[in-house]
């Protein structure tokens, strides 16, 4: 892998794409370092700090590691690429209700640049609604779990000018993310890789060295070992299982091809062991979100019998076996799930055979369809245990240490880390391929 | 203002044309010098014009336009108009030139011809068919006589020396598929004098829309005969007693076929029991697929015909026998089978050529279409071509109605019957254009039954369909023509000699009725475009039905339409407009199909590439006989003295040569199996691209290594027979004939990207 990077920088086309999209991740890491106007940046550094030692659960947590800590920071890119993120799966929800959407699908590359376009808006609105939000929070001192006072980071507080200021704020953070929106297409445009997943990949990547610090200068140095340890050897874990595939043998026998054999066949369907990648992770986290916005909403007074249970078996941060066995059912009932609404072995092997396709040995139809049943099924099993052990193994093995809310090597990061990552490799390699391969040559 | 906006902001189609608008005064001015000059002079002005380099300064640019203008109204009778002279600069500058029908586009790509072959260039001018390859260059011959400049042309019935003498003219015209032929047939010569396609040079492109984005989706293959094949009689036999739709199943695009459950088991207890879908043995199901084909896809004198005892084919899109075309991979052999004839020899794909590469060889590369703005960003991004738009000579003042959309298509064939008596009582010219030769035959029979005589065109003959074509515009005519009919043909009001027009005009022109909107609305644009030449008056509308392919195929949910008329005519807007999302579908599959051939085929691309560079050094740099040298000195010492070293250079060429090409071919064959299942590497989450990419390399990799150390092996044992050395003993063979076929034609070719698309669909994913 190391040589095909080595071969990319030494093709043209390759190394400026190359460049480009590391430039443009680095003005979009600045940007989330630098603070909106108005920001202290000193005494919200500070607050970060505060807040982190006293370990107070911070249900922005997930919000603020996709965007790289910036959120927390309030800075420039605090919204991150969240809105984009959220736009999009709004719009691709609604194209599935919406006949207008529908149509514009069908028509290929112009109606989806329509949609895009839509995409774009939705953001923008969603942008003004979330960096409202987050301002109205940082005011109140509710970002920060009240551990510090809000006039410090927001000097401007109770003076003349707040609102003309808050406005302003509302108004740096929404450009802000039209402007990493942009960033997003034009590393999908000119460089490599899915500019919006790379963007994600930076700020997950981005937390990590002060996540490694924090656990540097809180714990034995054995400690720290072990979680470096532990770390590579989850993700060389996770890159190893994410690339196995069972390789189905197909042939097309609507030829006479004479005397020509291949050594191997290149026909086959790869069905991955984990299928459904990570979103099975993030559906299951997302509806374990509900029970503490419901405690949100009822407020916690202790007396609440619901709020009790809720505190006790589903707190995110009690690590109670409940929650966590449900967490684990969740992922790997929605693995199956995912795997079952999106392969349908039926039409898989009826478009084979229409067009001459077999399994050797296994007759074309409903024994090639049932086949194909039985190895998805076997091969899911595996792939769904793996996901939800991903997910836990954090939270049960640093659980009790207290070093699971810095763990940075979430089972949900990790994931979207390998898959980010394997993905934008594979392309690198892919134009190589395309363009360059006198390197492969000799 | 707005104009100005756009090419700012660098959209496509806004190539500015100010430089030349100022050019033409001086133009003007100097015509009237050269006008007093004589012929002989002219052509002396012409060839000192010649002695400098591309590009034109501005004051050659005026002396060219003032010579050509000149020596076309000398030549020809026509005088050159400014638009046409704009479009010839637009097209030296290596532009698209989007011109209307009628404005003279022949003789502007002619004029710019001249341009180029003055400053030393070689220009191809690439037309859709023979016909008007051989027309346009007859045509033209005059005035690139005076200016003097020569001028060839090429047909499938040309022979070598033919063809070598075309190519050896400074202009010659030929249909992009006999080009691209002579380039594939070149790529497997064995000897320098054996080339016909001189180097590239410069491209002029007529239709540039049809050439560059129309056909550009399917590629040019050359097939050679490889060895005898097997009959199949018995495997003839067994299928002709399967019962169709209980034994197998035909699609109902008629493309595919394949057994049913019942019919598996027909087949096996009919060939004893065997289990067709073994691991082991897959030929037999080949061969069982491939007579089933035969038997039930194609049909005796619709697909082919059977004439001295041989199965010929029957281009499909037009309707008429090709010569030279064969089913490829064991097809022609089942149908022979199927006629009980005995079989020819099989062939194998040697080679492929892409439009686009085909193009792109040239260096500077320009055109001129009626229809160019549609495609703009499709010309950019596969050529790197700009448009520029001409506009008309005159105005264009054609009456363009809005389509009627009908229920059903017997109500839709009413509609137009009728409409075709109101407008023929009127003594109106009528041009119907419809979507294939079935549907204009149909139609024509239908109107003739309504007592409306009328001419049908299905581009069966394209020099004899060019002559009625340009009769359309006579006074009471009916002419039903397919899209491609009469291409490149004007009609002109009043018939070709335009003897009747005033008549003619004062009805109204030429009427147009397109029976059904086609996938793209360029398609559409080009038959409206029939009527209204040079300012004539004309009209055109289309009439539709929500039963047409373009919208079942599209839009195959699409129900609950009201209609608002006895006679079936829905004008409900929303359902007006459905029909040009239906096309707008359409135009996106085309595009990605297009585009699809292109990404697939870079690969293959860099990879020819370096074979045929390998192929150059070895056939005119003697690399062979070099590389043989080192690699078996003793033999080649021994047969240099035994032989002489000219013997062994040429044996050793032939024997490299022969290695590379069986090399190619195999991968090739590698490659075009790997493409047919590689949509389904797509439920793996994989991009089908990138996997055919990644299996690409490494099966090409010491690709010329080994095809080196088997040439080496071979020529360890040639062996002399009477002074030279004996290669076809040693195994050496070349095709013994070679035939074409384009993919549309190909059977097995199943739209890879639709299986791709409707995978997509099922796991729902885009």
């Amino acid at each position: 892998m190391l040589g095909a990077f080595v071969r990319a920088f030494r093709t043209p086309e390759l190394r400026n794409k190359l460049l480009f999209t590391l430039f443009i991740l680095t003005i979009f890491r600045l940007g989330a370092v630098i603070p909106a106007p108005g920001i202290d940046s000193v005494a919200i550094e500070k607050c970060v700090q505060q807040t982190a030692e006293t370990g107070a659960s911070n249900i922005y947590a997930l919000i603020n590691l996709f965007s790289g800590g910036a959120l927390l920071q309030l800075a420039v890119f605090a919204l991150g690429i969240m809105p984009y993120i959220t736009a999009s799966i709004i719009l691709n929800l609604l194209t599935v209700v919406v006949p207008r959407l529908e149509a514009l699908k069908k028509e290929g590359q112009a109606g989806q640049s329509k949609i895009t376009q839509y995409t774009r808006y939705l953001t923008i609105a969603l942008a003004v609604l979330q960096s409202t939000s987050v301002i109205a929070m940082a005011r109140t001192g509710q970002l920060f779990q009240n551990a510090c006072i809000p006039e410090e980071y927001m000097p401007f507080l109770h003076t003349s000018y707040e609102l003309p200021v808050l406005i302003m704020i509302v108004f740096v953070m929404t450009a802000g993310t039209c402007v990493i929106m942009w960033f997003g297409e034009l590393i999908t445009e000119r460089g490599v890789g899915n500019g919006m997943s790379l963007l994600i990949f930076t700020q997950i990547i981005a937390e990590f060295p002060a996540g490694m610090m924090r656990i540097w200068s809180e714990n034995p140095a054995w400690v720290f070992a072990l979680v470096c340890v532990a770390g590579v050897v989850l993700i060389t874990g996770v890159v190893f299982i994410e690339q196995a595939q069972r390789r189905i043998p197909v042939q097309y026998a609507k030829r006479m091809v004479g005397r020509r054999m291949y050594g191997g066949s290149s026909t086959y369907i790869p069905l991955k062991v984990n299928q459904a990648g990570v979103i099975p992770v993030i559906f299951a986290s997302s509806l374990l979100y509900l029970p503490t916005l419901v405690v949100g909403l009822l407020g916690a007074e202790t007396d609440n019998k619901v709020v009790d249970f809720l505190n006790t078996y589903f707190n995110p941060m009690g690590n109670h076996p409940v929650y966590l066995t449900t967490f684990f059912l969740l992922i790997v009932g929605f693995a199956f799930f995912y795997v079952a609404i999106t392969f349908n072995p039926a039409e898989v092997a009826d478009n084979m055979k229409k067009y001459g396709g077999f399994i050797p040995s296994i007759r074309p139809g409903r024994p090639t369809a049932e086949y194909l049943d039985y190895v998805l099924t076997r091969l899911t099993t595996p792939g769904a245990l793996y996901l939800g052990v991903i997910a836990l193994l954090p939270m049960v093995a640093l659980g009790t240490s207290g070093a699971a809310a810095n763990f940075p090597f979430g089972g949900v990061s990790i994931l979207i880390m390998v898959g980010v990552g394997l993905d934008t490799v594979k392309q690198i390699e892919s134009h190589l391929q395309q363009r360059n391969y006198e390197g492969f040559l000799r | 203002m707005a104009e100005g906006v756009r090419r700012l902001l660098g959209k496509p189609g806004s190539v500015s044309l100010q430089p030349y608008i100022k050019l033409l005064k001086t133009i003007e001015e100097r015509e009237e010098a050269l006008r007093k000059l004589s012929d002989a002079e002219l052509t002396e002005v012409a060839t000192e014009l010649g002695n400098a380099e591309l590009p034109y300064d501005r004051d050659d640019l005026a002396e060219l336009c003032a010579l050509g203008r000149e020596a076309a109204r000398r030549t020809l009778g026509e005088r050159p108009f400014d638009t046409q002279l704009i479009g010839m600069m637009a097209l030296l500058d290596g532009h698209v030139a989007e011109m209307a029908t009628g404005e003279g586009k022949t003789l502007t790509g002619a004029l710019a011809a001249v341009g180029f072959a003055l400053r030393g260039q070689r220009v191809h001018v690439l037309s859709v068919n023979d016909y008007l390859a051989r027309r346009d260059a007859e045509w033209m011959r005059p005035l690139y006589t005076l200016l003097g400049v020569e001028v060839g042309w090429i047909s499938q019935e040309s022979t070598t020396e033919e063809r070598r003498a075309a190519y050896a003219a400074d202009i010659t015209y030929a249909s992009v598929s006999e080009l691209g032929f002579d380039v594939l047939r070149d790529r497997l010569a064995t000897d320098v004098s054996e080339l016909v396609v001189p180097e590239p040079n410069v491209a002029i492109i007529d239709e540039a829309d049809s050439v560059l984005v129309d056909e550009a989706r399917v590629p040019l293959v050359l097939a050679g005969a490889a060895e005898p094949a097997e009959s199949d009689a018995a495997m003839a036999e067994l299928v002709r007693r399967l019962r169709p739709g209980i034994d197998y199943k035909v699609d109902d695009d008629g493309r595919n076929v394949h057994l049913t459950d019942t019919g598996i088991n027909v087949v096996e207890k009919a060939l004893g029991g065997v289990d067709l879908f073994s691991a082991e043995d897959t030929t037999l199901l080949s061969r069982v697929n491939l007579a089933l084909h035969a038997h039930a896809l194609l049909h005796r004198d619709v697909h082919y015909v059977v004439r001295d005892g041989k199965v010929r084919l029957i281009n499909e899109s037009r309707g008429r026998i090709a010569l030279l075309q064969r089913w490829p991979d064991g097809l022609q052999a089942a149908v022979e089978a199927k006629e009980h004839l005995t079989p020819s020899e099989t062939g194998e794909v040697l080679d492929s050529i892409t439009v686009q590469s085909l193009v792109l060889r040239y260096p500077i590369r320009c055109g001129m279409t009626g229809t160019a703005m549609a495609v703009a960003e499709q010309l950019r991004e596969f050529y790197e071509l700009e448009v520029a738009v001409i506009a008309p000579n005159k105005p264009n003042i054609r009456i363009d109605e809005e389509d009627r959309l009908y229920a059903t298509a017997e109500e839709k064939e009413e509609a137009v019957v009728e409409k075709v008596k109101e407008v023929h009582a009127t003594g109106r010219p009528i041009l119907i254009g419809t979507q294939d030769v079935a549907e204009s035959e149909r139609l024509a029979k239908r109107l003739r039954r309504a007592g409306l005589e009328c001419v049908v065109l299905n581009a069966k003959n394209d020099a004899e369909e060019a002559a009625v074509i340009a009769e359309a515009g006579t006074y009471g005519r009916i002419t039903v023509s397919t899209q491609m009919a009469g291409r490149g043909t004007d009609i002109r009001l009043g018939g070709s000699d335009m003897r009747d027009r005033d008549r003619v005009v004062k009805t109204g022109g030429l009427y147009v009725i397109g029976y059904g909107r086609y996938p793209s609305s360029r398609l559409d644009d080009q038959l409206r475009g029939r009527a209204g030449r040079q300012g004539d008056p004309g009209g055109s509308v289309f009439y539709v039905s929500v039963e047409d392919d373009l919208i079942t195929t599209n839009l195959p949910e699409a129900k609950g339409y009201r209609v608002s008329s006895a006679d079936g005519e829905i004008t409900d807007p929303a359902w007006k407009e459905m029909v040009n999302h239906a096309q707008r579908i359409a135009e996106g599959q085309l595009l990605e199909l297009h585009r699809n051939t292109w990404r697939y085929n870079q690969i293959i691309d860099v990879q020819r590439s370096v074979v045929l560079e390998q192929r150059r050094a070895v056939l005119h740099e003697d690399l062979g006989s070099r590389q043989l040298a080192v690699d078996c000195p003793e033999t080649y010492q021994r047969l240099v003295e035994e032989v002489g070293e000219e013997e062994v250079a040429r044996a050793a060429r032939l024997v490299t040569l022969y290695h590379l090409d069986r090399g190619w071919a195999d991968h090739n064959a590698f490659l075009a199996d790997l493409r047919e299942g590689i949509h389904l590497r797509f439920l793996g989450r994989r991009d089908p691209l990138d996997e055919f990419n990644r299996d690409a390399v490494p099966a090409f990799k010491g690709f010329l290594d080994e095809a080196r150390a088997r040439a080496a092996e071979m020529f360890e044992k040639l062996e002399v027979v009477d002074g030279r050395l004996d290669v076809a003993a040693a195994g050496v063979k070349r095709p013994s004939t070679t035939w074409t076929y384009m993919v549309q034609d190909q059977p097995f070719s199943t739209d890879l990207e639709n299986i791709v698309g409707r995978v997509k669909n099922l796991m729902g994913r885009d």
